[in-house]
């Protein structure tokens, strides 16, 4: 396989970057956690500040970059959204 | 015995759906879908085995297993305010299981992972009344190195020959895909034209060739997710698919298909 897949291999040193984005985007207490308090929530995952500054400012090239699974920063981020905005939804 | 073969895609804005998604495209998928549901009443399964790609939802990198069967009692799963509670058919669940492990495949088994959306996005549209009990087959499609489509379309190969022995009317149906790259740079550039010859060849009957298909083609195409389809068509062999629908959208697109196996 080619390093340059949408998808390749999470290194890593991102382990718990990659699972703080897991428990934004699976854990709802986690993700409420996050909500009431970014910087406290990034500690608790024990994120670099570098790695911190990243998630508290969701920029998706800068998470994949440091190792972020494009799709966790996806979901992770669409949760985020219907966190923040749930009356933008319709539910089926 | 295998009664019936469906596949279809799971984008979860046909669930829960944001401003910027078609509402006449999802309300298009679901006629589709309410389709799929009028035939599963039809059909009298005893049991749907659903083949879907987990979403980093029930194995993260704590441990990533290519293909797993779920053998709980139920499975459960959340998103956003929906609650999901899907009894297992277990026997059948362990016949697959013990007979898939006797044919030479490793599978995982677990009995309290979690479900990702990928299961229940389609059921939770197309499960008859009352609930048919479900077997929920893992194929890991997100986390590299994933399973060789060659080595889906040989697991769906065995499934078919495990499910034709069973005593129990099965329905197959194969969630993910199509074209989407979620979380990247191409996200509102799927290849809508490269997905359109792929149905139609299915719909030739020639889906043995996905099997010659190769990971990178898969990624490159935004079709990681295709490993469900491929490991269904393993499982029903070149018969002509029926396409239900191809609903594009500016992001995913969507299909939903029958095989008559």
């Amino acid at each position: 396989m080619s390093a340059d897949l949408h998808y390749p291999f999470p290194p890593a040193d991102a382990y718990r970057l990659n699972r703080c984005l897991y428990a934004i985007k699976s854990d709802p207490e986690f993700c409420a956690r996050f909500l009431a308090d970014e910087r406290a929530a990034c500690a608790e995952m024990s994120l670099s500040d570098r790695e911190a500054d990243a998630v508290a400012r969701f920029d998706r090239d800068v998470l994949v970059g440091l190792g972020g699974h494009p799709y966790l920063v996806f979901m992770a981020d669409l949760r985020l959204r219907m966190a923040r905005e749930p009356g933008a939804l319709e539910y089926f | 015995m295998l009664i019936g073969a469906f596949a279809c895609a799971h984008t979860p804005q046909l669930l829960i759906r944001p401003p910027t998604e078609d509402r006449d495209l999802v309300l298009r998928v679901h006629a589709a879908f309410a389709r799929v549901k009028a035939r599963l009443c039809a059909l009298r399964p005893d049991a749907i085995a659903i083949i879907a790609g987990d979403h980093i939802e029930a194995f993260f990198l704590d441990a990533v297993p290519a293909l797993a069967v779920y053998v709980g009692a139920e499975a459960s799963g959340t998103f956003g305010p929906y609650r999901y509670r899907l009894p297992i058919h277990e026997s059948l669940a362990r016949g697959i299981l013990e007979q898939g492990i006797e044919r030479g495949f490793d599978l995982l088994y677990t009995q309290g992972a979690r479900l990702d959306y990928a299961f229940y996005v389609p059921l939770h549209f197309t499960m008859p009344d009352p609930a048919v009990p479900i077997v929920p087959l893992h194929v890991n499609v997100y986390l590299p190195p994933q399973p060789t489509p060659r080595r889906c379309y040989e697991w769906g190969a065995a499934l078919g020959e495990i499910l034709r022995g069973r005593p129990e009317r099965i329905a197959l149906m194969a969630s993910g895909g199509m074209s989407h790259f979620p979380g990247t740079d191409r996200y509102a550039s799927p290849e809508v034209e490269h997905d359109r010859r792929l149905l139609e060849r299915l719909q030739a009957g020639h889906g043995r060739e996905m099997a010659s298909l190769t990971g990178e083609e898969l990624d490159k195409t935004g079709n990681v997710e295709l490993r469900t389809w491929i490991t269904l068509l393993g499982a029903v062999g070149d018969v002509s698919a029926d396409v239900y629908c191809y609903e594009p959208s500016w992001h995913h697109d969507n299909a939903v298909v029958e095989w008559r196996p």
